[in-house]
């Protein structure tokens, strides 16, 4: 237990992880959590200027959650209209940014989508705007044509499509509405969240085994008690327990900044009304914990990865580099990829993102198919657990030589 | 307690680092001289368990060290000749690190790295950064860590490298009363080091053990082998380039060359009683620098 706190203490130690872990927080809990969404999201847009917004932002959500209160609950034809008609009210009546109030992101959105026909080419403005509100009928009938539509397009047929299908037959119907914005803010920044820990990671862990190099340790290392294995283990613990602190931190702040901004409301609405075509049977409470937890055993996957690297070089700086790019290269080639190649790739921790839920991907492997997010969350971790023996055995060997 | 090497032999591509080398140590300060590359180093690294010989064993009272592995390590405390330290680390806070690689539980390590900062002079530097340390002040930090497990087994790799004069007997007196109960291995290429608190010298050369004995012993190898000579300043350097010469001494105005040579090298040398510093020229001559 000592040597686990000697070594996570010495962690700790290094300036560069005090900085990064300053920046990561910055970065993610004051600018992603609470700038954004006091002033970069929610703030009220300057009109006067023409640019910008306002610091007003915890004033507005409170006024969005107010208004969007009058049509909650189940979510019909009816509530589809009335929402439109009333957002073309206030528009009408006070222009924008009046209109700042509403869901009307997600309402355009729905219309645009489900309601295509309706778009008028010479009108400039968002459908939403205009769109006739007493032609907004059959909202599930066109979202489950839509969705069909979708799965034809990708080729996704046969089992495979009725394994989708059947996990969209889980969402109860009608959709229960409350407001939404807050929600897909949230559940859209994972995504980003693990992008930026992937490169915090690199930076705090890439030198866990190699700067014993760089120190010269290697000797003392070596002729003492515990001994080489001993000691690595005890640095793979210390790493990860600094990966998980590194994201309780990051996760914490978040969660703390929308509960302070949103509350609560609307936890238990369905993933299907930030994204139609989405056949995730989940609220949106439980799309926040799969995210996170997705996050969090992908760092922990991720720091797996990195100590191998670290454990196999003798320089922190190309220990970095490979760390580095164990994640960012896959992210950019990816896109070039067949669609195979790319689901490979979605595999190594922080390249695929946890908004997979919002997608219909699936993985056949031994005749079956499996929807997408059940892999990204369990491979990545399970990826990085493998590597850990293998950094031991060959940060040991390298003590040898 | 006796640490046995049988035939140790370790090569690095063509070289013999180490060739066939067979020892036995107890109890007892023992100093391995050589030249820098006779293979100290190598042996030293061996007979930590941090290199596996190419052939050869080494073991401690019957049982081969790398099968006691933790066993043998706790009885071990190590003073590597490139000691690596972390240079944000007080020396209070590396000697604590250390001392949980050891095992030590935290209440043990606190208590006795405060001691052995003070053994070593270095108590009112413990809250000092390492990186602010100069050369002799981290020797005598590796020291003190190498002792952190009251190690019965010590084995030091130049440890009075960096080290001024007053440090250097300091330390050789704390080598010497460690060396009452426990085996003191260290090595040195500097001979004052080691004859006059060395029980025992293995003079090393090319990886292999070329004598073996007590200072006092070795010395007297070189006896009928070291001249004095009186010369004139002027014919100094052609004797420096056609000799052996271990020093050069005016006494009454006039000069004398201490030459390590077979046979008497003109008929004015006078033979001289040799010393440990001898033996080593007359076997490498062409490390005199060191």
């Amino acid at each position: 237990m000592e040597l686990f706190r000697q070594e996570h203490k010495k962690i700790w130690r290094r300036w560069s992880v005090r900085l990064s872990v300053l920046l990561c927080f910055l970065y993610v809990v004051v600018l992603g959590g609470f700038l954004t969404f006091q002033w970069l999201e929610f703030g009220t847009p300057n009109s006067e200027a023409g640019h910008g917004t306002h610091f007003d932002g915890y004033h507005n959500i409170r006024a969005q959650q107010k208004y969007a209160e009058q049509f909650a609950g189940a979510l019909t034809d009816e509530t589809v209209q009335a929402m439109t008609a009333d957002f073309q009210r206030i528009d009408a009546e006070n222009g924008y940014p009046a209109y700042y109030v509403t869901d009307y992101e997600l309402l355009n959105t729905w219309i645009w989508t489900l309601y295509p026909e309706l778009t008028d080419n010479s009108d400039w403005r968002n459908i939403l705007h205009y769109a006739p509100p007493e032609k907004l009928s059959g909202f599930y009938a066109r979202r489950d044509t839509l969705l069909s539509d979708f799965l034809d397009m990708n080729s996704q047929t046969g089992a495979e499509r009725e394994y989708l299908l059947s996990l969209d037959a889980k969402t109860d119907k009608p959709y229960h509405y409350n407001w939404v914005r807050g929600w897909y803010i949230i559940l859209n920044s994972a995504g980003e969240l693990g992008i930026v820990l992937a490169l915090f990671l690199s930076i705090t862990l890439s030198p866990v085994f190699s700067e014993e190099w760089r120190w010269g340790t290697r000797n003392v290392i070596s002729s003492t008690k515990n001994g080489r294995g001993k000691i690595a283990a005890a640095k793979l613990c210390a790493a990860l327990a600094f990966a998980a602190e590194l994201f309780f931190m990051a996760a914490a702040g978040l969660v703390a900044a929308q509960l302070i901004y949103f509350g609560v409301s609307g936890w238990d609405q369905p993933v299907q009304l930030i994204k139609l075509i989405a056949v995730a049977p989940m609220n949106m409470l439980q799309a926040e914990i799969y995210e996170y937890t997705c996050v969090f055993l992908a760092s922990l996957g991720f720091a797996g990865m990195v100590l191998l690297i670290s454990a196999l070089s003798r320089s922190n700086f190309i220990a970095l580099i490979a760390s580095l790019a164990l994640v960012y290269v896959p992210m950019a080639v990816g896109q070039y990829l067949p669609l195979w190649g790319q689901k490979l790739l979605d595999l190594i921790p922080f390249v695929g993102t946890p908004t997979d839920i919002f997608r219909t991907n699936t993985y056949h492997l031994f005749g079956a198919y499996i929807w997408s997010p059940w892999l990204l969350i369990s491979v990545p971790v399970v990826l990085g657990l493998l590597c850990l023996p293998f950094a031991v055995k060959s940060w040991a060997r390298q003590l040898k030589k | 307690m006796e640490l046995l090497l049988d035939r140790l032999s370790k090569r690095y591509g063509a070289k013999a680092a180490v060739d066939n080398v067979s020892a036995a140590l107890g109890p007892g300060m023992h100093a391995l001289l050589g030249a820098n590359g006779a293979g100290k180093t190598t042996l030293m690294r061996m007979l930590c368990g941090i290199l596996e010989p190419d052939s050869g064993s080494v073991s401690l009272d019957g049982g081969d060290i790398f099968t006691l592995g933790p066993e043998y390590r706790n009885l071990l405390g190590y003073l590597p000749q490139d000691f690596g330290y972390y240079p944000g680390y007080t020396a209070g806070e590396f000697m604590l690190y250390i001392a949980a690689l050891k095992g030590l539980p935290r209440s043990v390590a606190a208590r006795r790295s405060a001691a052995l900062l003070e053994t070593v002079g270095l108590s009112k530097n413990a809250k000092q950064k390492i990186k602010t340390f100069s050369g002799g002040m981290k020797r005598r930090l590796g020291i003190a860590q190498a002792l952190l497990n009251r190690p019965e087994i010590l084995i030091l790799d130049e440890p009075t490298a960096g080290l001024d004069p007053k440090e250097r007997v300091r330390l050789r007196n704390l080598l010497s009363e460690l060396a009452n109960d426990r085996l003191v291995l260290l090595s040195t290429h500097i001979v004052s080091d080691v004859e006059s608190a060395a029980d025992r010298v293995l003079l090393m050369k090319a990886g292999g053990i070329l004598l073996d004995g007590s200072p006092e012993a070795l010395a007297s190898q070189a006896e009928g082998k070291v001249w004095e000579v009186p010369v004139e300043e002027k014919r100094v350097p052609e004797w420096e380039s056609r000799f052996n010469v271990a020093n050069l001494r005016r006494e009454s105005g006039r000069l004398y060359l201490r030459v390590i040579s077979d046979e008497s090298p003109c008929p004015e040398a006078i033979p001289s009683r040799p010393t440990l510093e001898d033996i080593y020229l007359y076997f490498f001559p062409t490390d005199k620098e060191d």
